[in-house]
């Protein structure tokens, strides 16, 4: 069932007073009917009263006149008369007075003899026939009228007989009167206009009495109490509409003022509220002349006057928040949030307003080992003066970014490619200037800086700004470089050559496509027995029938920031590996796996992922590159995570410049693989050999396992084994070979057993 | 058995109603009776009303069921005065033309008319003015079959206060000349007796000298019943019927009409002298 949609209440007061207003005309219609009804009855009432009382009395006065007929007939001086003549004229005008027979100047008698003759001509008055009529009856009394010029008489005729028998006739005689004179002196007639009775009839017409009353026409008397009635009845009603239709009109008017307008206003300041309005005037000033409107009133008012403080507040600690949101809260300057915002905000207005942005990356050089070696509470101090440094010699317009522990960004609009540079070299002076000897830090705090520039006609390469920045940063980093590089022709060189290598269409391929990553596995040996404990997997290209080797597609990697994606890929096809079942049982697993990678919860998930083969395999990880680890404590926590499954962790390279000795001591470290060029130079019988030896056996009694890396020959194996070194790879004992190999070797060994 | 049959002969009469009689007096003129024929032994009596009235007036309704109760046979006729069937009184506004003389021909009509009928012994009975034309009719038709005369309330024809020879005189004089305008006179209890002036003179002729000596030469036996409290009665009336020798029976306290109790007094009178009379053999 549909809902009907909400109506306004000034139109449901409308329909109100127009239903309203309707059914009181329908009201006052009906009663006006009725009335009409009622008048109508009452006018059908008073001409049948008329018509009854007008017959009544037309009836009366023929009864009346043919009594006195008959009493005439009756009295002996009328046929008196009929005998002795000689004083008829007399008799006829006044003994028939005197004695009360007829009464008034207008009615006359007139006597005829048997034979017809009237008995004395009329003189005066009506004339009366001279001759009985032949056609009357003769025996009987009859009523007749007779239109006799102007007048209407009504005529009375009755036999005069001397005899109770009725057989003399003596005569007849006449009674004439003025039919209508006679009717309206009876003063009888209450019912009846008595000036409207007309009794049509054509000259000298002679009609029976009983046609009488076909002949009259007439008009009932206007009831005054009945048209004073109707008339208080009419004025009533127009009275009571006339009242209704002000009332309607004034109940619309103050309904209109004292309800409609008020909620409209509410309604109105409502939707203001809900726009994010605050009437101000209307709704606070104004007061309602109804109390619960004006409750209302005042409660909204209150409910919205706190709504809006606590907005005012609300907005206050929101930019409070925003605010604290946007701002890093070590070093002062903007976060990677505000960073967000407003790079995309320049992104948005480079559409619109094309203008050249350059961008800065900076990352403080050794901060893993300045905070590891002084701790992290000058650490972060030596970011804040970092920080303030480089927020002195940027300009005034242009902010600092921190992205995450010491790396630091900032956009440069409307600079120039040499502005750009000369403020990356003032950061980097001023840095140089700093002096954090007061944190108790004697060593020489750098900066890197990698410059990206996007020129104003070429906006559309904005988004690659942030990319091309980080590889100039670790162009600047690279050894030999002056800490400032900007991403220019030779980066861009070296870049576009990578890509445009076979190498790097293969490993793009590779990273989308399973399977292209084919691992291979070098045995690591447990010494002295030089059995097989370990396998490093190591991780090929297959690409159209060819391996490509690390060597050629890391670089690529490094060059463009892979290793997560690329230590994913390896993750899996080592999980298919060892899902395979083609390694023996009880052999470990050694998976390289970046420093950068380390951290990315995707890898971490992957490793969980991969750790259900520890039982089959126990699995060890080898940390590679660590002094590119920036998030020391959130790559212990990991490591952490992973030993409780049971991964061992290794760190590669031990030796060269990015596994530094420092991070053995913060890394949950269970192996440490001597790179190769330590375990060449345990070869050499020299001091170099014998610290390595000195080291390698110093750090087997603490407890750290040993392995050494790229044993190639027989004496540096011997070497080793007489270090105590538990674990050795190399080619010596054997290369890289892929899992089907392995698989194939373990089978016939077994079929040779 | 014949005591038997001659008892119901006897109730006959007794029991038959009363018999209306017609009788053409004039031309064009019929006058009309009651007549109830009674007992054949018993003398007739012609009952006649008075001045202008009708044999439907009381008193003359309570004589004749009286007498005719008493048996005997009475005829009751109303004088015509010139109007056929007459029977309503006339008021005395009434064209009236009817004279003494037709009056006293009418009654002599009647006689005949009973002594048609058998009766050979008649009285006369009238009240008031028709006692006078009753005694008009005795002196001026002797008729030996009346027997006897009663008169109740006797009255002359009275005509006022004015003196009667100079209206007779008038009247005369009118009649000489053959004036018939009608004239407006007092005459018995009208006071505007309207006439002709031979009917007004007829009438006035009758004053108590020429009462008196009709009554006194009447030829039968009379009986004058008169009551003392008869305003109709002239001063001194009473005094000059007993002059006359005439039996006048007065009755106290009764008035002219004889009305109430009187109308026994009157009966029982009328009784007395009728069965003093000796029936005829028949």
């Amino acid at each position: 069932m549909s809902r009907l949609p909400p109506l306004s209440i000034r139109y449901l007061a409308l329909a109100f007073i127009v239903g309203l207003l309707a059914l009181t005309g329908l009201v006052g219609t009906m009663a006006g009917y009725q009335t009409r009804s009622v008048a109508h009855s009452m006018a059908q009432r008073a001409q049948d009263v008329a018509r009854t009382e007008l017959t009544a009395a037309v009836e009366r006065l023929v009864g009346q006149m043919t009594a006195r007929a008959q009493a005439l007939a009756e009295w002996d001086e009328t046929r008196q008369q009929l005998v002795m003549s000689e004083y008829y004229t007399h008799w006829r005008d006044h003994r028939v007075y005197e004695n009360r027979m007829i009464n008034g100047p207008g009615n006359r008698v007139a006597l005829y003899a048997a034979d017809g003759r009237i008995l004395a001509p009329t003189a005066t008055g009506p004339a009366m026939p001279a001759v009985f009529p032949g056609g009357w009856p003769a025996d009987r009394i009859i009523a007749r009228l007779v239109r006799n010029g102007n007048a209407t008489m009504l005529d009375i005729a009755f036999p005069l007989f001397s005899d109770a028998h009725r057989h003399a006739l003596l005569g007849h005689g006449i009674l004439r009167v003025d039919f209508m004179a006679a009717l309206l002196e009876q003063n009888t007639l209450h019912f009846v206009d008595r000036n409207s009775i007309r009794l049509h009839m054509t000259a000298n017409e002679e009609i029976d009495a009983a046609d009488l009353l076909s002949r009259l026409t007439y008009a009932p008397l206007p009831n005054a109490d009945q048209e004073r009635f109707l008339s208080i009845l009419s004025r009533t009603l127009i009275a009571l509409l006339g009242v209704l239709g002000i009332a309607a009109v004034t109940g619309l008017v103050v309904y209109n003022r004292l309800l409609v307008r008020p909620l409209r206003r509410l309604s109105l300041d409502i939707d203001a509220m809900q726009q994010g309005g605050f009437p101000t005037e209307g709704m606070r000033t104004q007061p309602m002349q109804i109390v619960e409107l004006e409750n209302v009133r005042r409660s909204l008012y209150d409910y919205q006057l706190q709504l809006h403080k606590l907005h005012g507040s609300l907005e206050h600690q929101n930019r409070e928040f925003r605010s604290q949101a946007r701002q890093d809260a070590l070093t002062g300057c903007y976060n990677r949030r505000a960073y967000d915002e407003d790079w995309e905000t320049l992104r948005e207005e480079m559409k619109t307003a094309p203008q050249s942005v350059a961008f800065l990356l900076f990352d403080c050089d050794r901060f893993k080992a300045i905070n590891d070696t002084y701790g992290h509470a000058r650490g972060d101090r030596v970011l804040t003066l970092m920080a303030d440094a480089l927020v002195m010699a940027l300009r005034a317009k242009d902010r600092l970014y921190r992205f995450g522990g010491d790396e630091f960004a900032t956009f440069l609009v409307g600079a120039t490619p040499m502005q750009a540079r000369q403020i990356a070299q003032r950061c980097q002076n001023l840095l140089d200037a700093s002096v954090f000897t007061d944190l108790g830090i004697n060593e020489p705090v750098g900066i890197s800086i990698g410059i990206a520039y996007c020129p104003a006609n070429e906006v559309e390469q904005v988004d690659d700004l942030p990319k091309r920045a980080d590889i100039a940063m670790y162009a600047a980093k690279k050894p030999g470089n002056d800490r400032i590089a900007m991403y220019g022709e030779d980066i861009d060189a070296a870049s576009q050559t990578l890509v445009a290598s076979r190498e790097t269409s293969a490993l793009f391929q590779a990273l989308s496509t399973p399977g292209m990553i084919e691992m291979h596995y070098q045995p690591i040996h447990a010494l002295p027995e030089r059995q097989i404990e370990y396998y490093e997997a190591l991780a090929r290209i297959r690409y159209n029938d060819a391996l490509i080797m690390p060597g050629a597609f890391m670089p690529v990697i490094g060059s463009r920031r892979l290793e997560t994606p690329f230590d994913l890929a390896v993750l899996q096809q080592v999980d298919t590996d060892l899902a395979s079942g083609q390694l023996p049982r009880g052999c470990g697993v050694s998976v390289n796996l970046s420093a950068q990678s380390i951290c990315k919860p995707e890898v971490v998930s992957q490793l969980l992922e991969l750790s259900r083969h520890n039982d089959r395999h126990p699995l060890m990880l080898e940390i590679t590159e660590t002094s590119l680890i920036t998030q020391m404590s959130d790559v212990r926590t990991y490591l952490e995570l992973l030993r409780t499954v049971k991964y061992r962790i290794a760190m590669d390279d031990f030796g060269t410049g990015y596994s530094p000795l420092r991070y053995l001591v913060d890394l949950p470290v269970d192996v440490v693989k001597f790179d190769i060029s330590l375990v060449n130079k345990l070869g050499r019988d020299d001091r170099a050999g014998r610290i390595v030896a000195d080291f390698a056996s110093m750090m087997g009694n603490v407890g750290y396992s040993l392995v050494a890396e790229g044993v190639e020959t027989e004496a540096v194996l011997q070497k080793i084994e007489g270090l105590g070194i538990a674990h050795a790879q190399g080619y010596l004992l054997g290369r890289p070979t892929p899992l089907a190999a392995i698989a194939g070797g373990v089978a016939s060994t077994a079929r040779r057993a | 058995m014949r005591t038997l049959i001659l008892l119901l002969f006897g109730l006959v009469p007794i029991l038959c109603r009363a018999e209306l009689v017609e009788l053409p007096v004039r031309p064009g003129v019929i006058a009309t009776a009651d007549y109830v024929a009674g007992d054949r032994a018993k003398p007739a009596v012609l009952l006649l009303h008075g001045f202008l009235q009708t044999r439907e007036f009381p008193t003359v309704v309570a004589l004749a069921r009286s007498l005719q109760d008493a048996g005997y046979p009475t005829l009751a006729p109303t004088l015509s005065l010139g109007i056929p069937r007459r029977k309503q009184s006339l008021p005395c506004e009434g064209i009236h033309r009817h004279t003494m003389e037709e009056d006293v021909d009418e009654i002599a009509h009647w006689v005949k008319w009973l002594k048609a009928r058998g009766n050979k012994t008649i009285v006369t009975f009238g009240h008031s003015f028709g006692s006078l034309q009753l005694l008009v009719y005795l002196q001026q038709v002797p008729e030996p079959a009346i027997k006897g005369y009663i008169a109740a309330s006797l009255i002359e024809a009275q005509t006022g206060k004015v003196a009667r020879a100079p209206l007779v005189a008038d009247l005369e004089s009118r009649v000489r000349s053959g004036q018939r305008a009608l004239v407006t006179h007092p005459l018995s209890f009208c006071g505007k007796y309207v006439s002709t002036p031979a009917g007004l003179l007829s009438y006035a002729r009758w004053d108590q000298p020429q009462t008196l000596a009709a009554l006194k030469k009447a030829p039968v036996k009379k009986l004058l019943i008169m009551g003392d409290a008869d305003p109709m009665l002239a001063p001194g009336w009473l005094k000059a019927l007993a002059h006359i020798e005439v039996p006048v029976t007065v009755v106290k306290g009764a008035n002219h009409f004889m009305d109430g109790m009187h109308e026994f007094d009157l009966v029982e009178q009328a009784i007395v002298f009728l069965d003093a009379l000796k029936a005829p053999p028949r």
